[in-house]
């Protein structure tokens, strides 16, 4: 953004300026009113997934809905078990994903393995592969729990200084 | 209906073969030699009376520590179930035998509603093999695959008989007895490589045998 030193010892003696402060909220509105996450369902928070996407939760309410391209998706949903097999194509999407991103991790077994933590070829959680923002527990979780992690999300973007934070 | 019974009509038919009938009536298992396995399958196919037309499955057994397990098993019910008990019993591949591995056969006769299991053990040691029934029925195909990528059974004559399930450049089988369950390699993304790589397993390892009641107290 051009800022000298001298701005920068102004905002952290005094804050972020009015009209820098302004523009983050902009930015950060814009951002959480069209998250658009990538379509990865794995297992069957995949099915929860769908159902939080449908017509009675309706996630189109909050701006987000299902791309399936990570080129024109800001968040990745990782719904379901991540196997070894798959690992190296996950982080394949998601380095396709433009900045910025996000990811949520939904469900038990992309948050640490779950139910299969001991298995021989499932990822003890997709952290081990991706930097996660969200982890929404359960097994699987509703779409319930799915929406209140995309507000959770919603409100970790808001809380971000994307423009005065460098 | 048919009145004879399914075994009656079996015997009658397979009687040139060496047979073993290990279950009851309703739900025969018939145990025969791997030798005679492919001509079996062709006349439980092809005959009429018996019109076996659909394979259902196929599956292995592992009897490397069979009857064997850390749990209790015969007093559980009586003097309380035992929980996350340590692993005393460490499968050695090294003890390997002769008829270590078995293979079922699930098949199912559409125009008579009957169900039949077919086994037969393995008589090779390395590998374990059994010949192919993927020209009798087509569906052997992949249950045949899944077999061999899971339990290491070599299926003579299968037109393909690559992995099918676990990751690419897999190492053993990991439904065998003597594979440990946590796997010997696990996945990480390396931030200086730039790319997901494998790591030796990070985990400590912990039984793998089903908890399994075989007597309940209960009942006295």
């Amino acid at each position: 953004m051009g800022l000298t030193n001298k701005d920068n010892e102004i905002i952290n003696q005094q804050g972020p300026g009015f009209v820098i402060t302004s523009v983050d909220k902009l930015v950060n509105w814009a951002r959480t009113g069209s998250m658009w996450p990538v379509t990865l369902g794995l297992a069957c928070c995949g099915i929860e997934m769908m159902h939080s996407a449908a017509a009675r939760y309706d996630t189109d309410r909050f701006g987000v809905f299902y791309r399936p391209s990570p080129r024109q998706s800001d968040v990745m949903i990782v719904a379901g078990t991540l196997v070894n097999k798959m690992a190296p194509a996950l982080r394949k999407v998601y380095d396709q994903m433009a900045e910025p991103k996000w990811v949520i991790s939904m469900g038990s077994c992309a948050n640490g393995g779950g139910y299969y933590h001991h298995s021989y070829s499932v990822v003890r959680g997709c952290d081990q592969i991706i930097p996660v923002d969200i982890y929404v527990p359960g097994c699987p979780p509703t779409a319930e729990a799915l929406i209140n992690g995309i507000i959770e999300l919603q409100k970790k973007i808001k809380s971000e200084e994307s423009i005065t934070n460098e | 209906m048919n009145s004879h019974s399914s075994i009656d009509i079996l015997k009658t038919k397979l009687s040139e073969f060496n047979l073993a009938f290990l279950d009851n009536e309703h739900n025969p298992l018939l145990q025969i030699n791997q030798g005679d396995l492919i001509a079996v399958c062709k006349i439980l196919k092809t005959d009429s009376d018996l019109d076996y037309s659909m394979l259902i499955d196929v599956c292995a057994v592992d009897y490397l520590t069979y009857g064997e397990a850390d749990w209790k098993t015969n007093d559980a019910t009586s003097s309380g179930y035992s929980r996350a008990v340590k692993q005393t019993i460490i499968p050695d591949a090294n003890e390997t035998f002769v008829e270590r591995f078995a293979v079922y056969y699930q098949l199912l006769s559409l125009s008579y509603n009957r169900r039949l299991t077919l086994k037969a053990f393995t008589t090779e040691i390395n590998p374990p093999s059994v010949p192919s029934i993927n020209k009798i029925w087509n569906s052997a195909n992949w249950f045949e695959r899944e077999a061999f990528d899971l339990m290491g059974i070599h299926f003579k004559g299968h037109p393909n008989l690559t992995r099918i399930l676990t990751d690419y450049g897999f190492i053993g089988h990991p439904f065998r007895k003597d594979f440990p369950t946590n796997g010997n390699l696990e996945v990480v993304y390396d931030e200086e490589e730039e790319r997901v790589i494998y790591q030796p397993v990070s985990i400590s390892t912990r039984p793998s045998v089903p908890k399994v009641i075989r007597d309940n107290n209960d009942r006295e």
